[in-house]
């Protein structure tokens, strides 16, 4: 089993915060925001120590919850300070990007970095429709065309013209190309069949996230048939599965914090427009329909100590059939650093050469 | 003055009295648009009779229901943006949602109405008077019968009373102002934002004091989603397809 560490920068307020999505950008605290990211790096040098093989970034805008509304610049920024461990960008949203520039900056990356630059592209959450108004009804096929596109522009050597549904270009030929060949690692992260589909089709790689093992492992049953259809088997190492985790020294003190864990995600939109976005912004897991998450905390996958969570690890592997674990390791929904750094001494220690053979 | 059909969005106007816009014809397609004339302003007789802000705001909704009109849109213009907050906060179940255009119920200290030669005036009103080809001047009459009445009940540039009373006004609300108004700073739209607990607010790029003549389009059609869709305005309905 690989391991990821999935970085949100820990924004610590020195204020109570409205619990509204968006955040009003006034209440932004500078001295707070410029300490997040330079312990940002010191804890991910402590993360590269600890064997870690990734350390991953996400784009979420408008909140402090996740302070990385450009993931390519967190990780170029992080790409600069560490020198083994691989970034993985999980991802740009491709339908409210140009995919051009997606494919320019991540080749730029990919180059600078040296090759560490594994690639993730999705759809992105409800809430980011409304970042850059973006239609949520036209939200899946951008993303399709989106990603087709950028995989087009990493390999076709020669200037060509893109004529999409919503992508028109006459003239595309990027520089610099990527290090990787043909592309860096790339996964179409989510449960949707068509992203399974986009993934399978491309050969690449499969990214789940959050949902229970069993209904994650329904995506990616349904990735890895697709891949048969397509005529190859994808490895372990094609499956990331990105998941909270509740790591202490004992169950009890796991289970305790565990009830302690608060049920509706830290930042939401307004009622009246959470209810609107429900209504047109349609998700699936591997084609069944499921709403948006608007409202609720993420579930958390993994509770226990470390002989537990090393079973459910073992778990996991057999039903999601994941070949790297992309986790948050904090409480979710805490802002505060330390329990975060025991957490992860914990997990290097106890748990990590535990699950290396998984 | 009255046109289109569908649910009625009332409008009361600015200072300077009732002034027909594109952008009442472009709403008037999707709303029954009832732009009224206060009274005291344009060719009616000088008002004497209302001394204060709260008291314009309850004859017009006396007004308002004697057209037979139960509940409604309200739209208000500058210092009718003020009538239009006064009147929601006396019939908020009257009022489905409130779009306030660059409104004057709060102002920068020493914010002033606009005065001097047509010119002048123009300059303040419009981002580029020059490209709006000709614009009737005020009649020096009408102002100055206007002006007592607009000084009497413009009210303080920050009225307290009415500001406390904003934190408790449900309506949903959408507030315009554009990026080159010299008349209310822009940046006063960002104090609803902070009193109203239903507030939208909204830039209109290179549009002046009177967005609705600079920016007619712009103005129309983000009111006029606003108003079908209230808060589910954010999301976005544009369609991208180039070619199928």
């Amino acid at each position: 089993m690989k391991v990821s560490f999935f970085e949100t920068v820990r924004y610590r307020a020195p204020q109570a915060l409205p619990s509204e999505w968006p955040v009003p950008s006034g209440i932004y605290d500078r001295d707070a925001g410029a300490r997040a990211y330079e312990d940002m790096i010191q804890r991910l040098e402590y993360v590269e120590e600890l064997g870690f093989d990734w350390v991953s970034v996400s784009e979420h805008h408008y909140s402090p919850r996740i302070l990385t509304p450009s993931p390519i610049v967190s990780a170029a920024f992080i790409a600069a300070r560490l020198k083994r461990i691989k970034i993985a960008l999980l991802g740009p949203i491709v339908p409210q990007s140009n995919p051009v520039r997606v494919a320019e900056e991540l080749a730029m990356l990919d180059n600078m970095a040296q090759g560490r630059l594994v690639a993730g592209l999705l759809r992105g959450t409800s809430n980011e429709s409304l970042t850059y108004d973006l239609n949520p009804a036209e939200a899946r096929e951008r993303t399709d065309e989106g990603m087709e596109l950028i995989l087009k522009a990493w390999t076709e050597p020669q200037p060509f013209g893109w004529q999409g549904r919503h992508f028109k270009y006459r003239t595309i030929s990027i520089w610099p190309r990527p290090l990787q060949q043909p592309h860096p690692p790339t996964f179409a992260l989510g449960t949707s069949r068509e992203s399974c589909e986009f993934a399978a089709r491309h050969h690449l790689g499969c990214g789940v996230s959050y949902g229970s093992f069993e209904s994650v492992g329904r995506a990616t049953k349904y990735y890895r048939e697709q891949c048969a259809q397509y005529g190859w088997q994808p490895t372990a190492d094609h499956i990331v599965y990105r998941a909270n985790m509740l790591l202490a020294d004992t169950d009890e003190e796991a289970q305790d914090q565990f009830k302690k864990l608060p049920t509706q995600a830290p930042f939401s939109m307004r009622p009246a427009v959470r209810e609107a976005m429900t209504a047109v912004d349609a998700r699936n897991i591997a084609g069944e329909a499921r709403p948006p998450i608007t409202i609720g905390a993420l579930p958390t996958a993994f509770v226990g100590g470390p002989d537990t969570v090393v079973e459910q690890v073992r778990r996991c592997k057999e039903v999601v059939g994941a070949g790297v674990l992309d986790l948050s390791l904090h409480p979710p929904g805490s802002r505060d650093v330390e329990p975060l750094m025991r957490s992860l001494e914990l997990f290097g220690k106890k748990v990590l050469p535990r699950i290396r053979e998984i | 003055m009255e046109a289109g059909q569908g649910v009625p969005l009332v409008h009361f106007h600015g200072a300077g009295g009732l002034r027909l816009t594109p952008a009442h014809e472009l709403l008037s397609s999707r709303f029954r648009v009832v732009a009224f004339e206060m009274p005291g302003f344009g060719d009616s007789p000088e008002n004497k009779r209302t001394q204060t802000m709260p008291e314009l705001a309850s004859t017009m909704g006396w007004a308002i229901n004697k057209l037979g009109i139960d509940t409604f849109n309200l739209m208000g213009t500058s210092f009718g943006g003020k009538t239009a907050l006064w009147l929601a906060l006396q019939s908020p179940q009257n009022v489905h949602a409130l779009v306030l255009e660059a409104p004057a119920a709060i102002r920068q200290p020493g914010a002033a109405s606009p005065a001097g030669t047509p010119e002048e005036i123009a300059r303040l009103l419009y981002a580029h008077p020059e490209r709006l080809g000709s614009i009737p001047p005020p009649d020096p009459a009408v102002r100055a019968k206007t002006q007592p009445l607009v000084q009497r009940l413009r009210g303080p540039d920050r009225d307290a009373d009415l500001e406390a009373r904003l934190q408790e006004l449900p309506t949903p609300t959408l507030v315009l102002f554009g990026t080159l108004d010299r008349v209310i700073a822009p940046a006063m739209g960002r104090v609803y934002k902070d009193l109203l607990p239903s507030c939208h607010l909204v830039f209109v790029y290179d549009a002046g004091h009177a967005i609705g003549t600079d920016r007619p389009e712009a103005f129309a059609e983000v009111v006029a989603d606003f108003l079908e869709r209230r808060e589910a305005f954010v999301i976005s309905r544009t369609e991208t397809v180039i070619h199928p």
